[in-house]
């Protein structure tokens, strides 16, 4: 038996002496594929380790949340800025500054540097082109043709508990149509929808294979995950103005490796880090930057102002009530 | 739970317990293991069940009641999963049972060609990682996969993502239960029951409703309820296949990932634990002692009874369906993880697998570490409770059984929500730590540990271990000399289990992974989630190759260090 014990006892200290290197955690919200590209780059750049987890961005709030007594990653990287207000909100950032994130003009970033901006992306249709000649119809242009009855059950987007995508579809909605419009309109949707996601990009390989036809999504995943990887897709926007993120990142409050996260946070920011999103058709915030020559502009596309600060702190509310009416509402 | 405050829990005669005492106050060692193992399982399998309960009664953070229960039955978006999860648990527990019964009784009672290779393909679904089947059901049934294509011009015969996808991908996946269960009862009715029922003028088809059916009713009753609990716990099917069907299993994830409402989750998860629990003590404390096994004091003889051949032939197509269906389910993934983009591109590429080793290479790297640091603490502790269980005497011995046997019925949502509750604060903070993986896969295969050593224990005779101390060696001596060479296969068949149902597990870990340790299950649930299907495959036979490589360390094992082998080799 002495030995049985001896046994354990050495296997359990070879187990806590593991995991002792200093290395910075990441949570991201973007796509598996995608942050490698930055990281990778920034191991080699700087050659701190870094070890990453990728979750949607409503996951990702929710895990920060969790862990608030215990925090175990440092920075949050990517996914829209709304869910990094509802955080800030909750209390579950920390503000950075510095002379790289003073460079980033204001609107792209939260005035006491709860949050810094990195790109900007808009939200847009990707629908297959071969069901498309099939059904005979039209890719959508208008949030109304989503109604069509050709379209139903041939939609697909993400949950907007799980993922930043897609409650960035309902703020814009929201912002368009005025709250109870949007939610009456997204009752029509509803029936429409094939299944909900829990990533927010999952949609555009979706329609590129056919499962769907139209998927909601931002236009830089679905140029990169779907017309570039030689799927049958088409990118359209809604006329009436569609919504549009911030993608930000920030540094969680109780970081346990505070150093290195600001340096990646300035790293980040760089001219040399931001050229690297032409891989995934990102419009990059620095103006220094390379831009990926399909990437949809600012200015390309009409977009709804949207007030971040308010739907970051009524997405508690308003994801309640998209539960309740529309999930399970009917 | 104090050793010494026992004895009037349990009632029972006061003399023999202090007696009881007294014994063991006099083995110092014994005691130390008694309460080191109660302190391990209180911790670790009793705490964070208790946690999620305590939990699921305190609606909003310090506020306590019945609040959580009222919003869950009141509000639709939580009722409708708690109907979806008992309606599909029910339907997959009844096919589930007719094709397990079918499948045994063509290869135990019909004298069908080929049976051996039927039996090895039934169980594979056992040792894949669960997904797999839903995996290939999209790639097969989607709306663009093949067979939808190839037959159905693009249009879908039925939909996958729902609740029909869920019962044909849920049968796959766990009638293999059902057969085991049943063919070993199938195997426990002597033919001469059968042989006398026939010769005295009924037919075949009467002694099949009148002799064998009624027989095989405790184990027709353990297949369904095991099954059921089976399909309840079930989450990676669901959250892939689920579509809009929620069940509550990925209810209870979303509520706490999506949200973060740890109480609603922990609400839903009790649900969940009820049925389940309920199932698994009528399945082992009642059923079990139903059982109308035929004792004769003569050994059973099972003799496939030389059907008529239209029935031979029948139950032959039978089993060549359904072992076609699987062959074709895990070849599809197969080649899935060797084309370029699948449905589009069907080329053929070992770039799923370069990516696999080169960017997943953490996540396979950690997986097995951490499934091997985690597999032979786990046998180890499932030992020593078998053989405390089995060959000692002390109070609570019972129910050291019984909750060293709970994480079996408990599904892995509570307990991973469980782990999520009671190791995120001080004194026990183990959150984000490879050490809270690992305790989740030994106490949640523990079960395996105690369940094969107690079988083996039982059948490994007490005159020899008695033998070795009349001799005159210690209870130690005897212990590592004696019965613990004995329980050597036992031991190694525990640890291949546990290392299996580790590597492939995903519904409790899912709640406690971290940047710092990652798991490929975690990883392929990912891809799948994101439409990255010929990389979720060509991750799946990652794993199903380091499964398949266990297996035969396992064999090298069992076979050069068992003592059997080696004595039945001296003797030959």
């Amino acid at each position: 038996m002495k030995r049985l014990f001896v046994l354990a006892l050495v296997v359990l200290i070879a187990m806590v002496s593991f995991a002792k290197e200093q290395v910075l955690h990441i949570y991201t919200a973007l796509d598996e594929n995608e942050w490698p590209i930055y990281v990778k780059a920034f191991e080699q750049a700087t050659g701190i380790k870094v070890q990453v987890v990728r979750m949607s961005s409503g996951e990702l709030l929710a895990r920060v949340e969790a862990e608030a007594k215990n925090p175990q990653a440092s920075v949050w990287f990517g996914g829209p800025a709304i869910d990094q207000i509802a955080a800030k909100k909750k209390g579950l950032l920390a503000p950075y500054k510095s002379e790289a994130v003073e460079k980033v003009p204001a609107a792209f970033k939260d005035p006491d540097g709860y949050w810094i901006g990195i790109y900007f992306g808009a939200i847009a249709f990707g629908s297959n082109t071969q069901q498309l000649k099939q059904l005979g119809v039209d890719a959508p242009t208008s949030w109304y043709d989503l109604l069509k009855p050709q379209f139903k059950g041939r939609i697909s987007l993400a949950y907007p508990y799980t993922s930043g995508t897609a409650y960035t579809v309902l703020a814009a909605l929201v912002a368009i149509m005025g709250e109870d419009k949007a939610f009456d309109y997204w009752k029509q949707l509803h029936k429409q929808i094939h299944h909900y996601n829990t990533s927010g990009s999952a949609c555009v390989t979706q329609a590129g294979l056919g499962e769907i036809t139209v998927g909601i999504a931002f236009a830089h995943d679905i140029i990169t995950k779907g017309i570039d990887k030689g799927y049958p897709i088409v990118l359209t926007f809604p006329k009436e103005p569609t919504g549009y993120e911030i993608g930000a990142m920030s540094m969680i409050k109780g970081a346990p490796e505070p150093d290195l996260a600001a340096k990646f946070i300035d790293w980040m920011l760089s001219a040399e880090a931001q050229s690297l999103m032409v891989k995934w058709n990102r419009i990059p915030i620095n103006p220094e930057a390379t831009v990926a020559p399909g990437a949809v502009k600012m200015q390309d596309v009409n977009i709804v102002p949207m007030d971040f600060e308010y739907f970051g702190a009524q997405k508690d509310r308003l994801i309640e009530r998209w539960k309740e009416e529309i999930e399970y509402g009917m | 739970m104090g050793v010494a405050s026992l004895p009037r829990l349990l009632g029972g005669d006061e003399m023999y317990w202090v007696k009881q005492m007294k014994r063991i106050w006099n083995e110092p060692m014994l005691l130390a293991m008694i309460v080191l193992i109660w302190v391990l399982l209180a911790v670790f399998v009793l705490y964070p069940i208790i946690m999620v309960g305590l939990k699921s009664f305190e609606p909003k953070s310090g506020v306590y009641g019945f609040g959580v229960y009222r919003t869950l039955f009141s509000k639709r978006y939580f009722v409708t999963p708690i109907i979806n999860t008992l309606k599909l648990g029910v339907t997959v527990a009844s096919v589930g049972v007719l094709v397990g019964y079918l499948f045994a009784y063509a290869i135990t009672k019909v004298n069908i060609p080929m049976k051996g290779l039927f039996r090895t393909i039934a169980t594979f679904p056992i040792i894949s990682p669960p997904f797999v089947i839903a995996l290939a059901a999209i790639l097969l049934f989607g709306r663009n996969g093949v067979i939808t294509r190839k037959f159905f011009a693009g249009i879908p015969p039925f939909e996958i993502y729902g609740f029909w996808g869920l019962v044909i991908v849920e049968t796959l996946a766990y009638f293999p239960t059902a057969f085991m269960t049943l063919e070993a009862i199938l195997m426990s009715i002597s033919s001469d029951l059968e042989e006398a029922s026939l010769s005295l003028g009924s037919s075949k088809w009467r002694t099949f409703w009148r002799v064998t059916f009624p027989l095989s009713m405790p184990g027709i009753l353990s297949a369904w309820l095991l099954v059921f609990s089976q399909s309840m716990a079930d989450f990676g099917n669901p959250l892939i296949l689920g579509g809009r069907y929620h069940v509550l299993s990925v209810s209870a994830y979303l509520e706490i990932t999506g949200s973060y409402r740890i109480s609603y989750g922990s609400g839903l998860a009790i649900l969940l634990l009820i049925p389940t629990l309920i199932a698994f003590f009528v399945q082992r404390y009642w059923l079990s002692r139903k059982s109308y096994v035929t004792v004769t004091g003569k050994p059973s003889i099972v003799r496939a009874l030389e059907p008529k051949f239209y029935v031979k032939v029948i139950f032959t197509a039978i089993c060549l369906i359904l072992v076609s269906t699987i062959f074709l389910f895990y070849g599809t993934v197969l080649f899935g993880s060797f084309t370029k983009l699948w449905g589009v591109n069907h080329t053929l590429t070992l770039e799923n697998y370069k990516f696999a080793f080169t960017y997943n290479w953490e996540f396979i790297k950690d997986t097995l570490v951490l499934a091997s640091i985690a597999t032979p603490l786990c046998g180890i502790l499932g030992i020593m409770i078998a053989y405390l269980v089995a060959r000692k005497q002390f109070p609570g011995r019972r129910a050291m059984e019984a909750v060293s046997l709970l994480t079996f019925a408990v599904p892995g949502t509570v307990v991973g929500i469980g782990y999520l509750l009671a190791f995120n604060q001080k004194p026990l903070l183990l959150t984000g730590t490879a050490l809270i993986i690992i305790l989740v896969f030994v106490f949640r295969e523990l079960p395996v540990g105690v369940q094969n050593g107690v079988a083996a224990l039982y059948q490994i005779d007490r005159s020899i271990e008695e033998a070795s101390l009349d001799l005159g060696s210690s209870s130690n001596q005897t212990f590592w000399r004696i019965t613990l060479p004995l329980l050597m296969p036992a031991f190694f068949n525990a640890l291949f289990t546990a290392f299996v149902r580790s590597m492939t597990a995903i519904s409790a870990v899912i709640f406690v992974v971290s940047g710092k340790w990652n798991l490929i299950t975690v990883r392929i649930l990912g891809a799948v989630g994101n439409s990255d299907l010929a990389q979720a495959a060509a991750l799946s036979y990652v794993l199903i190759g380091i499964v398949l490589i266990a297996m035969f360390v396992l064999r090298f094992l069992t076979m050069n260090f068992s003592y059997q082998t080696k004595i039945r080799r001296a003797i030959s």
